[in-house]
């Protein structure tokens, strides 16, 4: 076992040594380069097989055991790779939604496409819709065989970029909110369709807003049966977490040098209060890796309890803003000069400022941290809900 | 003294409270218009005489709507000169010269020095006023963009000599204090409208079908904020009122004023969620502001070691 191991590592490094992209981030300085970086990125990985190493058997790239994932994502990690973030939601989010919900038809269709390079975005959240979800209104109304879709959706991570669009809608309002939801696979060429980009704080336009007139999906593109969405969206939304933050933990642990270097730098060494927060740090972040390893040996084994992919989250989100957070700080006032971002660069790129920043994605995207908390309190120690309804009078609120 | 602070404090308040970040070069007239750069001189160098009390009062104005310019780097010459025979430089400072000093150390992080006629140069036994012309700037940009920092190339050294030997160590000291002094104000008021802002957002923000601001979780997180800021302003008074507080006293407290600015706007973004990650929003410029005080004037590490240091001694 440990010998197929070590052969499944040596294998990876060999090949990452020929084909790893080397001073990317020199190079990612633009929109324009990460795109192209990423979109050749994805290609050579496709083709020697790395890609999707957490995709079934039987589809390329495939059927790899937990402890094989493990072994690529570390080396990856350890070679300092750009991550996929064009293709993220098009190999986790959209694939596995599709292994899970798609018919023969459908996967046939999709798959493939997304070995060629095709980018797909998740379009769940809308303005009136963030934590609560299940209340969003971009309504679709059945016309023969298609969908009318209309309505806004926010936040879509490279939606400006994206081909195509996991497209959660209301199809009813009877019953209660969840069992009104249906899901579809929206092409974003289609007529009707605007995409806008927002601007983020640190500077990149990572996410989109989508607008929604008149768009007709053929009824075909549902996923699931009218009325399932809410169940298909839940195995879109858990497939993000588990084998990501195994990955990201791991490239934070990977990353820890460039605090360590700037301490050496600044001539620090001795400055026995950074080096005991670096302790802690370090600690904290040897927790995530093995609380997320942990995570992924339960569900393996059958064991995953409503709530631990929360504490995985909560966890790595946490410790992600104490590490930017403890680079910003010794970054001093240089950390406040504004550099331009490494387009792709990860969560870790030594422009701390703008990685601190970046943080926030992981505290509010995907289910926020306090939201976390509510699963955490409520699913997995079984403590009572909020109260649905409310007694406060509106004018007294 | 609190009469004259809370009136000082309505005033402030009305001069700003449109825009954030409101107009700079409007921002610079209606400040010397208003007269608050002579506010902290004595009477008998025709300022006002109001002294640390009015310095508190207009940089947490000025913070609160994260008003833009050289207000600090200004009132930092005005203070140098105002102890010298240089009454005629005094006197164009006040009325609005712009003249600049450096936010960190030597001539680095000087604010609006493209604009400056003169520059504040502090070393450990010399303190001098130098004349802009002639040398060499490189604009430092920060993520705050309501910031504009310099870097100025020293050059010839000719210039006005304000203070030599140990005077020089004490104009430096009083000048340290005085910058501490008015990053924390500065950040105090920020921290302020951060939380207020907030308070506003959860109360109009509905998810789960009820307005955020009844989810008990988030009232606490607020009336956490709300106990650091207090504390932290009580703070601020207490030292700014205490004749005896020196550079290491005033540096401390702007340290932890500071620190509670970032944590309030750290949170404001938080408790927005993805609205408070974008550029349209407010919520971000709150929180660059206050990083970059926290790292100007010296940082919580410095200080504090500083202060630990001197406790110690004592
Ligand atoms: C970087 C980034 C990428 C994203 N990518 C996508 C994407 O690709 N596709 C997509 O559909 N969406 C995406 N999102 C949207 C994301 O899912 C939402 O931002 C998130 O669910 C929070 O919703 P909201 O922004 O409306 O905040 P709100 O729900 O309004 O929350 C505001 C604050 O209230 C808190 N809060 C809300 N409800 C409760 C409660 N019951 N108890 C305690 N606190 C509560 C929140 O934690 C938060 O602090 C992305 C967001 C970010 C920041």
């Amino acid at each position: 076992m440990s010998d197929a191991l070590d052969g499944l590592r040596q294998e990876v490094r060999e090949w990452l040594a020929v084909h790893a992209p080397k001073d990317w981030r020199a190079h990612s300085t633009s929109e324009a380069a990460f795109l192209a970086m990423q979109r050749s990125w994805f290609a050579t990985l496709v083709k020697g097989g790395y890609a999707m190493p957490h995709w079934p058997e039987g589809w390329p790239g495939g059927g790899r055991s937990l402890a094989e994932q493990k072994v690529i994502y570390e080396e990856f990690a350890r070679a300092d790779t750009p991550r996929l973030l064009l293709s993220f939601m098009s190999t986790y989010h959209a694939a596995s939604t599709l292994f899970e919900w798609g018919s023969a038809e459908q996967q046939q269709r999709y798959i493939p496409r997304i070995l060629e390079g095709e980018i797909w975005c998740q379009g769940f959240s809308e303005p009136g819709a963030g934590s609560d979800l299940a209340a969003l209104r971009t309504r679709a109304e059945r016309k023969g065989d298609v969908y009318v879709v209309n309505g806004q959706k926010l936040w879509s991570t490279m939606g400006q970029f994206a081909d195509q669009c996991l497209l959660l809608v209301r199809t009813s309002n009877e019953g209660v909110k969840q069992a009104g939801l249906t899901y579809l696979l929206l092409d974003l060429k289609a007529p009707g369709v605007t995409a806008r980009p927002i601007h983020q704080i640190h500077g990149d336009e990572e996410f989109a807003e989508i607008f929604l007139d008149n768009v007709e999906i053929p009824v075909a593109n549902r996923l699931g049966e009218e009325g399932q969405g809410w169940a298909v969206a839940q195995s879109t939304l858990s497939s993000e977490r588990g084998l990501t933050l195994l990955e990201l933990s791991a490239r934070m642990r990977g990353a820890m040098w460039r605090i360590a270097d700037m301490i050496r730098t600044q001539r620090r060494a001795d400055d026995a209060g950074i080096l005991r927060d670096l302790g802690k740090l370090a600690s904290k972040i040897d927790a995530t890796c093995a609380v997320a390893d942990q995570f992924l040996a339960n569900r393996i084994a059958g064991l995953e309890l409503v709530g631990d992919a929360s504490i995985v989250k909560l966890a790595y989100s946490r410790t992600l803003r104490d590490f930017t957070a403890l680079g910003l700080r010794i970054g001093g006032l240089d950390a406040q000069y504004h550099a331009p971002i490494t387009f792709g660069g990860g969560m870790e790129t030594g422009n701390w400022m703008a990685d601190f920043m970046n943080s926030y994605a992981w505290t509010i995207a995907g289910g926020s941290d306090e939201v976390q908390r509510n699963i955490i309190a409520e699913r997995l120690l079984g403590m009572p809900r909020e109260p649905k309804s409310w007694t406060v009078k509106e004018s007294a609120a | 003294m609190s009469m004259t602070r809370s009136e000082l404090q309505d005033a402030a308040a009305k001069a700003f409270d449109g825009d954030l970040p409101p107009d700079a070069a409007q921002s610079w007239t209606l400040i010397t218009d208003m007269g608050w750069l002579m506010m902290a001189v004595p009477e008998d160098q025709g300022g006002l005489g109001l002294g640390r009390e009015a310095v508190g009062v207009i940089h947490q104005a000025l913070g609160r709507t994260l008003v833009a310019g050289p207000t600090i780097a200004q009132m930092l010459v005005i203070e140098a000169l105002s102890g010298t025979a240089q009454d005629e430089l005094l006197g164009r400072a006040m009325a609005g010269e712009v003249m600049t000093a450096s936010l960190a150390d030597g001539l680095t992080a000087m604010p609006d020095a493209d604009r400056a006629s003169h520059l504040l140069f502090i070393e450990p036994e010399r303190i001098a006023l130098l004349p802009t012309q002639g040398r060499g700037l490189t604009a430092r940009a920060t993520w705050d963009k309501t910031r504009r920092l310099f870097d100025v190339d020293a050059g010839e050294q000719q210039g006005i000599v304000l203070a030599r030997g140990e005077a020089a160590v004490a104009l430096g000291n009083r000048l340290s204090a005085l910058r501490s002094l008015a990053l924390a104000a500065d950040s105090l008021g920020g921290a302020d409208a951060a939380l207020r802002m907030t308070i506003d957002y959860l109360e109009t923000r509905r998810q789960f079908g009820r307005p955020l601001a009844l989810f008990q979780a988030l009232k606490h997180r607020v009336a956490d904020m709300k106990t650091a800021l207090v504390a932290a302003e009580a703070l601020f008074w207490a030292r700014a009122d205490d004749p005896d507080a020196d550079a290491i006293s005033m540096g401390a407290m702007k340290a932890h004023a500071a620190g509670v600015y970032r944590l309030i706007a750290e949170e404001a973004i938080q408790l927005h969620g993805g609205i408070g990650l974008t550029m349209e929003h407010p919520c971000h410029l709150f929180l660059k502001r206050a990083t970059l005080n926290a790292a100007l004037g010296g940082d919580a590490d410095h200080w504090e070691e500083a202060a630990g240091r001197r406790m110690l001694a004592a």
